[in-house]
């Protein structure tokens, strides 16, 4: 027999495809059955291995279990903690609010006090010019005053020498 | 059995706590009748059993805590495989947990999982050529890639069905064939390669 299974059709055989072509084949054709059986023993092998190497005595599944039930249980508190967490940092503003001293009362001679401050403020901002100057202001109007009576005079004495 | 855990799974914790029991008394019976099968597809997909028995308990928290998702539409053993498929390959794609997996003296090499064969009656010269036969799938199933490996030790070693790997992977069909087709034909042309350099 020349013609022997190609690689894809002992693959597929292989992936559990059956053809009657590939069956009938493997029955006459030793090279190729002898292939096919080598890959699945291989394969089985490898399987058998993976099984061989995964089991484990008793105690070290009850101790896995144990661990998981540990972690899931200690997983459950997670979220619960982060409220705990929550509430003590509500129940510290809460206190701090409650806790602290009220504004004291303001009395009566206090309040007087603050308006006459404020009217005297608001007389010094409506005020020409400031209180510091007021006396040199006095002065100036005085002055301003006699000069003005001078010439008053002045022109008073000249209108009577021009009459005579 | 397993309906009567899928029902569990299904039922609100709010539910289970007014019947008086617990999610976690509900999850243990899962852990045990489950654990042994996860276990054993991480370890062939990791290859290292410290790293298989962490994720494993990875698997099983990540499936408690996310209990109140799983709706069902599939098997609770599906959905677990599921999960542990994604750790494993998450856990590949560390190259720092690599680095650290390679210094760790747990570490699996290809050959000592060669020698745990399970027939210790079989010839020596048989045991010998197993022993290189399964360090030659070890190595070339190393060199598959996540998804592929997946794929080969759900089907080969686990013996589920194509359409169940299907749900697994959530790939469709025909990719999942593909994928083993070439993982098939990649390891069944390194042995034909060894024979032929004896």
């Amino acid at each position: 027999m020349n013609n022997h299974l190609s690689e894809d059709q002992v693959t597929e055989w292989m992936l559990g495809t059956r053809d009657d072509f590939v069956s009938r084949h493997l029955e006459i054709c030793r090279a190729c059955s002898v292939a096919a059986e080598e890959l699945q023993s291989a394969i089985s092998c490898f399987r058998d291995s993976i099984h061989a190497t995964a089991q484990r005595d008793n105690s070290f599944w009850r101790e896995q279990q144990l661990a998981i039930s540990e972690h899931a249980s200690a997983r459950d508190w997670y979220p619960l903690h982060w409220a705990w967490v929550v509430a003590m940092v509500m129940v510290l503003i809460t206190a701090i609010f409650l806790t602290r001293p009220p504004n004291p009362p303001q009395n009566k001679a206090t309040e007087d006090a603050d308006k006459v401050l404020l009217q005297e403020v608001q007389g010094d901002l409506a005020r020409e010019v400031p209180e510091a100057l007021a006396p040199a202001v006095l002065i100036a109007e005085e002055r301003n005053e006699i000069l003005t009576n001078k010439e008053q005079t002045k022109s008073t004495l000249k209108k009577r020498r021009e009459m005579k | 059995m397993v309906e009567n855990e899928q029902a569990a799974v299904l039922i609100p914790v709010q539910e289970k706590a007014g019947l008086g029991m617990t999610a976690l008394d509900d999850f243990a019976p899962l852990v045990r009748s489950h654990q042994q099968r996860i276990y054993r597809v991480l370890l062939g997909m990791v290859r290292d059993s410290d790293a298989a028995e962490t994720l494993t308990q990875e698997c099983f928290l990540k499936a408690y805590q996310g209990r109140a998702s799983f709706r069902g539409e599939a098997s609770v053993g599906v959905w677990l495989l599921k999960i542990a498929v994604n750790l494993a390959r998450d856990h590949r794609r560390s190259r720092l947990r690599q680095f650290w997996r390679r210094l760790s003296s747990s570490f699996e090499d290809v050959a000592d999982l060669g020698q745990r064969l399970p027939d210790p009656h079989a010839s020596q010269e048989r045991v010998l050529l197993g022993r290189e036969e399964v360090a030659t799938v070890w190595s070339e199933v190393q060199k598959l890639s996540p998804q592929q490996r997946a794929i080969f030790i759900l089907r080969f070693v686990e013996e589920m069905s194509l359409e169940e790997i299907a749900e697994v992977t959530s790939l469709k069909l025909g990719t999942v064939k593909t994928h083993l087709f070439r993982a098939v034909r990649a390891i069944r042309q390194r042995l034909k390669g060894g024979r032929a350099g004896e």
